[in-house]
């Protein structure tokens, strides 16, 4: 699984740190940086969690497809 | 939304479990590998202290490990100054060491010294010396490292 570089797009797009995501999250930043390089793959709850932190839907963060690539 | 309570995250869970299942499976090979070699006459320590060392090792290797994973401490816990418990806790460990020693006398660890006659009592206090003071050096590297891993 490679890096998930559409996470790291929206978060500096709201101009917050991975600290800031994993605080609003509840998660440790260690793992919202396994998240973004690929490393772990996080459960629907978290996805979700994220996304609504983010403002994105899960297919435009999640869904590896051509059509959200560049959303 | 916060998915969170107090606890462990789901990765720090993740990770927390499968080094405990591997953990648990290396203390169970390592005990019948010392009960096959102490059946087979071979008596590398006398027989509490054999078991007691393998635990101690394990959960040494254990400790250590949770720590380079990051699956020791909570998000929370994390976040906060640490330093202020730590002095606390060992203070408090100190205070009750000398008050157990006081109470209970000096009869029951001058009979247990002689009972065992070796230097288990030594290699006990050296397996979980030496245990903790890498798993303190691990947290303190695990430390350092954490601030420049970031990818901010």
């Amino acid at each position: 699984m490679g890096k998930n570089l559409r996470i790291k797009t929206a978060r500096a797009a709201k101009d917050m740190t991975q600290k800031d995501l994993a605080d609003a999250v509840g998660v440790a930043r260690q793992t919202m940086n396994a998240i973004e390089k690929g490393d772990y793959n996080p459960s629907i709850n978290l996805c979700i969690a994220i996304c609504k932190v983010l403002g994105k839907t899960l297919n435009q963060l999640f869904w590896e497809d051509d059509e959200y690539e560049n959303q | 939304m916060k998915i969170n309570n107090n606890g462990l995250d789901e990765m720090q869970k993740e990770r927390r479990n499968s080094i405990g299942n591997q953990m648990f499976i290396l203390m169970f090979y390592a005990l019948l590998l010392d009960s096959g070699l102490y059946g087979a006459g071979i008596r590398w320590l006398k027989y509490p202290v054999n078991i007691m060392v393998i635990i101690m090792v394990c959960m040494c290797i254990y400790l250590i490990r949770t720590i380079t994973s990051n699956a020791y401490l909570p998000p929370k816990v994390q976040s906060r100054k640490t330093i202020i418990s730590l002095i606390i806790a060992i203070v408090f460990s100190v205070v009750l060491a000398i008050a157990a020693f006081n109470l209970f006398g000096n009869l029951s660890a001058q009979s247990a010294v002689e009972v065992a006659n070796d230097n288990s009592v030594l290699i006990l206090f050296i397996v979980s010396a030496v245990g903790l003071l890498i798993s303190l050096i691990v947290a303190i590297i695990k430390k350092v490292n954490n601030k420049n891993d970031s990818d901010d």
